[in-house]
């Protein structure tokens, strides 16, 4: 190198090549062009990217965008549209594999010439708002191809075909399913949804609607609803497989709609197979599958539990008037507790314990239940045979259940203080006669009521339990201040009764034979002794006695017996023959118990210690009796007439319903007071309503006496009539 | 360097880089047109060609690989460590200066 030499050293601007070539940019298309070209016929492995990434790049660069872009377009536009052709010429079955194979094409040709004009894309589209290449790409296909005339219904026919024949129960190529249809969602969901979406639920119902017809027809309910169910299940299936997840639901919803909503009151009230014997018959697989597929559609539920309601309350009804049912109470309520047994597992296991449903039962058993009348006598008949013997070998747990189950049933009753009068009246002979099985049981019921009702209901027969265990104190304390005097005589046992908490009965006087009368006035002058102020009254017809009797051959029984009929039959130690006048006479006992009395002495097989002239079944006043020597039976000790407690026999039950009407009027008088008092003034109509809704958890009031109260409350300046409104009461305090 | 994990890039002069795909890929463009679809040349030699792209302006480019690839991992990483850029000078071309 020569330093001598000494050139001006220049740094020139850094330049761009400058464009000095007029045809450039056509140039340059020309290349793109080509290339283009070479990429739709799978060609690419000529081309050199960055060539082409650089020539694009100076296109744009040098303001030649808008060629470049419309250029692609026409280029783009012309290949598809042969694309298009070549699709249509496809034969039958290859149309879709056809399809799918030139869609692969062209989304790999879009991305390569994508990334070729990346430059462009990031560039020149957004700041002209132009449709970027991928997009543009896609739109463009679905113009030229799928949009084709010959292309679009050829399409959409040939999918729904493949649908047709799959429900049909052929195999059908489901990737090739998925795949078109992922084609058609990726060209955008308005594409998918009117080009096959619409079409496709559309064909469906109809398939649907004929299929659901046919299978109507011909199937009962249960087939009918596996059916709708396996359709179901097949669709939402489909749509996994090749659909798009968005159809799910719209199709599901076809299907219910057809297949179910459609038929639903004929389903449901279909003969022999219908929910009606499904219930029956305790099906219920069939019923949870009914339930699962009613609870799709609207009104489904609704429809089913209003059957199931009419049907309850028909049976029900049926049952509680049904006059065989109705002679063993016992058994009457045993059946309803089955029925309600058998209706709660229902709901549980087919209903999946569905509140609407429980609610629906409640409200039926509470209608049916009180249809008759003597419910809630029947109810304490149960409790009563189930405290005497039923509950005698069963543990606990099961005590507590079968006495919750009857707390069920007690809250179904509207007149609940019919219930209680019974329930007093027989408890009171269970204590008596020392004849409950399990004072835990007495008790946990009390307790349950006392939870249901509240402290009210139950004073009461708290208060008989107390006076027991007091009778028993009692009469330590009488057998240990007497001493050795009543030592050898006849053993008493006495149960002294507070008046208010046993059921009142009249006490008609009783001669007592004369060992025992001495014994009654000793205790008496003890306990008056001891409780100064209070009076005693005898009540015979409650009480029981063991006797000791021989008969012929010296053969001795022991017989437990009503004090009435020991009464009759120590007056036999005296006599042989007795008529029955001079039975009446010496024993003053009252007629109808009499001759009840001396019906079961003399008339009952096996238990016949008297005898009667004439034999017959029925006591007249001229009968007589003689004792019967030749009294035998395989027991020793013999139990004879019992004081169970029985069905009312018409007179009884008028005089019991009498008595709760009578009860029931102050209890109705004290709502009144209390309603008036706090609301001063109120009108005619809201007085009865507010009355019955005070008055409900014990009874349902009858407008018609309460509006005789209202009137017997004005009488006695209770209340008065409102001088302005006459249909208004006022409280006077 | 296994043959698979470098691309030779070669300049406007003809002087080839054999770089890391890695420390290539940095670069959006060169990364288009290697994963691209279509197969182009590039692909099929492992070769990209920069006609425009003068030697002293793609060497700095490769720096810039292997700088970006270390600080943005933020940790000195293998290739980093062993880098070398190779210039080659194939035969038939000159470096003048004059």
């Amino acid at each position: 190198m020569d330093s001598q030499k000494k050139t001006n050293f220049q740094i020139e601007a850094f330049k761009h090549r400058v464009v000095v070539d007029p045809k450039y940019a056509d140039k340059t298309w020309k290349i793109l062009e080509h290339a283009i070209h070479e990429i739709y016929n799978q060609n690419a492995g000529e081309l050199s990217f960055e060539e082409l990434y650089r020539n694009a790049y100076n296109m744009v660069l040098h303001k030649f965008g808008e060629k470049l872009y419309s250029g692609l377009v026409a280029t783009m536009t012309a290949h598809l549209k042969e694309i298009s052709k070549s699709v249509e010429a496809a034969q039958g079955g290859s149309f879709l594999e056809v399809l799918n194979g030139k869609w692969n094409d062209h989304n790999k040709a879009l991305r390569t010439i994508r990334d070729i004009l990346m430059y462009m894309d990031r560039t020149f589209i957004p700041s002209t708002r132009k449709i970027p290449v991928h997009d543009l790409g896609l739109n463009l296909w679905r113009d030229n191809v799928i949009h084709a005339n010959n292309i679009q219904t050829r399409l959409l026919n040939t999918l729904l075909e493949l649908i047709l024949m799959e429900r049909t129960g052929e195999v059908i190529n489901r990737g090739l399913m998925r795949n078109i249809v992922k084609m058609l969602v990726d060209l955008g969901s308005s594409v998918y949804q009117e080009d096959f979406e619409k079409p496709f639920l559309e064909v469906s119902a109809d398939f649907y609607r004929v299929e659901s017809q046919r299978f109507i027809e011909c199937c009962d309910c249960g087939d009918y609803l596996k059916k709708a169910e396996r359709r179901l299940n097949e669709e939402v299936e489909r749509v996994s497989q090749y659909l798009d997840c968005s159809s799910e639901s719209k199709i599901t919803n076809v299907v219910d709609e057809e297949m179910i909503a459609n038929h639903m009151q004929r389903l449901v009230h279909m003969e022999n197979s219908g929910l009606v014997s499904m219930l029956l018959d305790d099906r219920y697989e069939d019923l949870g599958r009914m339930y699962s597929l009613f609870r799709r559609v609207v009104n489904g539920l609704n429809t089913v539990r209003d059957v199931m309601t009419s049907h309850i309350r028909e049976t029900g009804k049926q049952l509680v008037t049904d006059p065989e049912k109705v002679k063993d109470p016992v058994e009457f309520v045993q059946r309803l507790l089955d029925e309600k047994d058998k209706y709660d597992k229902i709901i549980s296991v087919a209903f999946n314990n569905d509140k609407t449903f429980q609610n629906a039962l409640n409200s039926s058993f509470e209608y049916f239940l009180n249809l008759n009348t003597r419910s809630p006598e029947f109810i304490s008949l149960f409790v009563d045979d189930k405290l005497r013997k039923g509950l005698k070998d069963v543990t606990e747990e099961d005590v507590e259940i079968v006495l919750d189950k009857v707390m069920m049933l007690f809250r179904y009753l509207q007149e609940k203080d019919v219930f209680e009068k019974y329930y007093k009246q027989h408890l009171a002979k269970r204590l008596l006669s020392g004849k409950t099985i399990s004072d835990d049981a007495e008790r946990s019921l009390i307790l349950k009521l006392k939870t249901e009702c509240g402290y009210q209901f139950t004073s009461k027969l708290e208060g008989m339990f107390m006076d027991m265990k007091t009778s028993q104190d009692t009469m330590q304390g009488f057998y240990a201040s007497q001493g050795a005097e009543v030592g050898d005589g006849p053993a008493l046992v006495v149960q002294v009764l507070t008046m208010g908490s046993w059921p009142t009965q009249p006490c008609p006087p009783c001669n007592l034979p004369s060992e025992l009368s001495m014994l009654c006035e000793r205790f008496r002058t003890y306990y008056l002794g001891t409780h100064t102020g209070r009076r005693l009254y005898w009540q015979i017809n409650m009480g029981t006695a063991d006797i000791k009797a021989t008969f012929w051959k010296g053969q001795k029984h022991e017989l437990n017996v009503s004090s009435y009929q020991m009464c009759v039959l120590l007056l036999f130690n005296n006599a042989d023959r007795l008529t029955y006048k001079e039975i009446e006479q010496a024993t003053q006992i009252p007629t109808t118990d009499l001759k009840r009395c001396l019906q079961s002495l003399a008339c009952v097989k096996g238990k016949n210690v008297l005898r009667k002239e004439p034999m017959s079944k029925d006591i007249s006043e001229d009968d007589a009796f003689l004792f019967n020597d030749k009294f035998t039976s395989k027991f020793y000790k013999v139990k004879i007439g019992t004081v169970a407690a029985q069905k009312e026999s018409e007179p009884e039950k008028q005089e019991t319903r009498q008595r709760v009407e009578e009860d029931r009027k102050p209890q109705i008088e004290a709502a009144i007071v209390r309603i008036m008092k706090s609301r001063r003034v109120l009108e005619h109509n809201s007085v009865i309503t507010e009355v019955t809704k005070q008055l409900q958890p014990r009874f349902l009031a009858n407008p018609v006496e309460i509006k005789k109260r209202i009137e017997s409350l004005i009488e006695r300046d209770f209340l008065e009539r409102d001088n302005t409104d006459r249909k208004s009461y006022r409280y006077l305090a | 360097m296994r043959k698979e994990d470098t691309v030779k890039l070669i300049s406007a002069e003809g002087f080839e880089f054999v770089v890391d795909k890695k420390a290539a890929m940095i670069s959006q463009t060169i990364r288009n047109m290697l994963t691209s679809p279509g197969s182009f040349a590039e692909t099929e030699h492992g070769e990209v060609t920069f006609p425009e792209i003068s030697t002293t302006i793609l060497e700095k480019i490769c720096q810039y690989f292997y700088w970006s690839l270390q600080y943005s991992s933020g940790k000195e990483t293998e290739c980093t460590k062993n880098r070398h850029v190779l210039p080659r000078v194939p035969g038939d071309q000159n470096y003048h200066c004059s």
